[in-house]
């Protein structure tokens, strides 16, 4: 069995023009604690065609930015302060009501982390996906139906026809995923939100799911917003990764960029702390401390009481430059800069941007305004199912 | 994150009679011995057995004492169960459990309660695993008094030695579950385990509802709470990523029987049964150019209320159906699977393998026909 690894594909040229712009959104939730500031300052570009990962721990803002897109979060609570979401130049955020359930569904479409509470178990599958298409599509139900069928056979589900009829209990959680894949992909969405989409899965079906969204993504042409912690699912999956810590974007760069050179101590830091398969490390890496609560940021630089830069940095820095803190039940010295101002994403070096004081270069770099159309040249992960035909129409096939 | 000495002893006292008989040199701790656990399927209204989900089919395996033995496979495979039955909280079909010398299931009344002290369990879910109406200070003490080790003072000195060994503040044992994070409540539920001096644990998914950087701190944590005190664990998980780093020897389990077992390195650097391969494979590097080819079964895991017949892995595996493209037509059959005509070898389809030494290690055993 033998397959082109990493075979090179003819991507189509990577726009010039965003699908979807984020600019400098700030939302803002009330609690009983006061208020929260979940997402500050975000800003994201995404092309067509293009999958752009959000990554982070958390707490740290990314579902809330992915629902802030479509309008999904209940205000009150929740209120947008400031900033803009436009896609094809329409700002979503200045859409009334209808105009914006014409959006949801059609140019954007979301699948959620948990397969099991994010279908109807009262609907079948079948009435589920047609009710998005009669919605959008303007079609009758005889033709919704056979869109249906469709679009479960689209994502590899057997017996397409019997399936429609069952109900979400009958499936197993992967088969589920399927079917939330299949009801997103209906309408033939310009951008995908996939909120954790394989999270929840083994990885032998994460696999299955993973690979079927680079199908669809190839022979569509959707963008795809990837929300995840997993940063194996990120270096396999996205062209353009965005770190979120604390409701910022502290990292911004093209995958390679990204893994090669992690330049945020944070990105750093999550990066060694993950086990690596075949690697037999004796003891990981670990960041100390605990992921901030929205409601008792620190002041600064939202990671200064967990960065080991920072303390470095101190101990050989002069006492009147630093400052103590108490972080963890531990005392110990951070630079005072990083204590009392937050460092905003700026480009250190061309095409990356990160947001650290002590990184060489921050002072004299520019805010960065993420706006990355970068696209891999190459697929991935060049995938053996078992079936030599299938192995070597798949190197065949132009894509 | 203070993982230094503790300056409060946390030792549990010394009790006369601990119930442990003494370890034979160079014996296992554990041993499992054909260990089977079948739920019954009832239907009807008078609720007669109409069937049996084979959760765990024959698993035997051992654990020295402070080693670890990594347990994987995916949801429903019948990993959990295994933890479960060892520590009988679930009770077995059949087979035998051997605890320092003897049959943990032989136990029964005092016996059995002073020797649990010894085989512990952490959750998964820091969050459901502790009572949110008692103190922290409680959740741990409570073992501690009702084993009848310390009381009063010296038992809440024990907690706070028990809170600082695992990184938390002794002044926290005054506080209720929901006041702490994710990783801390999972400190806490260890310092629970450990409040009776286990030398077992079942480490059941222990991490996997951690973020990524806190989940580093746990391991690392009873990492050395095991070099320390010398405690064997049973580590169950699914990420192979973890398991690989945790453990001395892993265990892969397919529906309720293990496939594969060899020790970490080996398993990984030459796994040898087709699942493992797939199972290997299908962990995303974090590598933008990741060089290994993918192995995507097809198919979804079988229900194990009724699994296939021969090799439990046969419908999905790449290997037969290579190994039957190459074959007679004599030595082959045509099956059905995931709405897919394929031949399979016939062996894989009619006879069940037995778990045998593989080319490789000593020790490096699987269950398959065609793989050497």
């Amino acid at each position: 069995m033998t397959t082109a690894a990493a075979t090179a594909t003819a991507m189509p040229k990577p726009s010039t023009k965003a699908l979807l712009e984020v600019r400098d959104l700030n939302i803002a939730f009330d609690t009983e604690r006061g208020e929260i500031r979940p997402v500050r300052d975000v800003s994201l570009s995404i092309f067509p065609g293009q999958t752009v990962a959000v990554v982070g721990e958390s707490g740290c803002g990314k579902s809330v930015t992915a629902m802030s897109i479509l309008r999904l979060i209940p205000q009150p609570p929740g209120k947008v302060l400031s900033g803009s979401i436009s896609l094809d130049g329409h700002d979503l955020l200045k859409l009334d009501e209808r105009d914006m359930r014409r959006v949801r569904g059609k140019d954007i479409a979301m699948i959620f982390q948990e397969p099991m509470t994010s279908l109807n178990p009262v609907y079948t599958i079948g009435e589920q996906i047609m009710e998005a298409v009669v919605l959008h599509q303007r079609v009758g139900k005889r033709e919704a139906r056979e869109i249906a069928e469709q679009a479960l056979r689209d994502v590899g589900i057997a017996d397409p026809e019997r399936r429609l009829d069952e109900y979400p209990h009958q499936m197993s959680g992967g088969m589920r995923q399927r079917v939330m894949i299949a009801m997103a992909l209906s309408c033939k969405p310009k951008l995908l939100i996939a909120d954790e989409p394989t999270t929840a899965l083994d990885v032998t079906i994460q696999a299955q799911i993973l690979e079927l969204l680079r199908k669809l993504q190839r022979e569509q042409g959707m963008a795809i917003m990837l929300i995840t912690h997993d940063l194996g699912v990120v270096a396999e999956n996205a062209d353009v990764v965005a770190v979120m810590y604390a409701s910022r974007i502290v990292e911004c760069a093209k995958v390679e960029e990204l893994f090669d050179h992690p330049q945020h101590p944070y990105t750093q830091g999550l990066f060694r702390s993950v086990p690596k398969l075949g690697a037999h490390s004796e003891r990981l890496a670990t960041i100390p401390g605990t992921v901030p609560n929205p409601a008792k940021f620190p002041s600064g630089c939202k990671f200064h009481t967990r960065c080991p830069l920072t303390r470095e940095l101190a101990a050989k820095a002069g006492a009147e430059d630093t400052v103590e803190v108490v972080s963890g039940g531990e005392r110990f010295r951070v630079l005072r800069r990083c204590n009392v101002e937050e460092p905003e994403l700026r480009d250190i070096k061309p095409a990356h941007g990160a947001a650290c004081h002590q990184i060489e270069g921050y002072d004299r770099s520019r805010v960065m305004v993420p706006k990355l159309a970068d696209k891999r040249e190459v697929v991935p992960v060049a995938v053996i199912d078992g079936d030599p035909e299938a192995v070597i129409k798949q190197q065949e096939q132009p894509t | 994150m203070s993982e230094s000495a503790p300056t409060v002893p946390y030792a549990s006292a010394p009790v006369k009679n601990d119930g442990r008989d003494p370890l034979p040199a160079g014996a296992p701790l554990v041993e499992v011995r054909d260990l089977k656990t079948h739920f019954p399927i009832r239907k009807g209204v008078l609720a007669r057995t109409v069937g049996f989900v084979k959760a765990v089919d024959g698993v035997s395996f051992t654990i020295a004492p402070g080693k670890t033995l990594g347990l994987v496979g995916e949801s429903g495979c019948g990993k959990t169960t295994v933890g479960r039955t060892i520590l009988r909280l679930i009770p077995k079909t059949s087979g035998e459990v051997i605890y320092r010398g003897r049959d943990f299931f032989a136990y029964q009344g005092e016996t059995l309660r002073r020797l649990r002290r010894h085989m512990q369990i952490v959750f998964q879910d820091p969050v459901s695993s502790l009572n949110p109406r008692m103190t922290i200070g409680n959740i741990i003490g409570e073992p501690i008094e009702v084993h009848g080790i310390a009381k009063g003072k010296a038992k809440r000195d024990m907690v706070a030695g028990l809170l600082q060994r695992v990184g938390l503040d002794p002044s926290y044992a005054l506080r209720y579950p929901h006041e702490f994070s994710g990783g801390q409540r999972q400190r806490i539920g260890i310092a629970r385990a450990l409040a009776l001096g286990p030398d077992f644990i079942v480490c059941d998914e222990p991490v996997s509802a951690l973020d990524v950087s806190i989940q580093s701190q746990i391991l690392n944590l009873l990492d050395d709470l095991q070099r320390e005190r010398n405690i064997a664990y049973l580590f169950i998980a699914h990420n192979l990523a973890v398991v690989e780093h945790f453990s001395d020897e892993v265990a892969v389990m397919y529906l309720g029987r293990i496939v594969e077992k060899a020790s970490s390195r080996e398993l990984y650097a030459n796994p040898k049964h087709p699942y493992t391969m797939a199972l290997l494979s299908a962990v995303p590097e974090p590598n933008p150019r990741p060089k290994r080819q993918r192995i995507v079964l097809k198919g979804e895991v079988p229900s194990p209320s009724k699994p296939p017949t021969g090799c439990p892995f046969h419908p999905r595996c790449p290997l037969t159906r290579q190994a039957a493209a190459e074959a007679g037509a004599g030595d082959t059959v045509e099956i059905t699977s995931g709405g897919e005509r394929i031949r399979v070898l016939s062996k894989c389809k009619n006879e069940m393998p037995p778990l045998e030494q593989k080319q490789g290690e000593d020790g490096h055993v699987a269950a398959c026909w065609v793989t050497k």
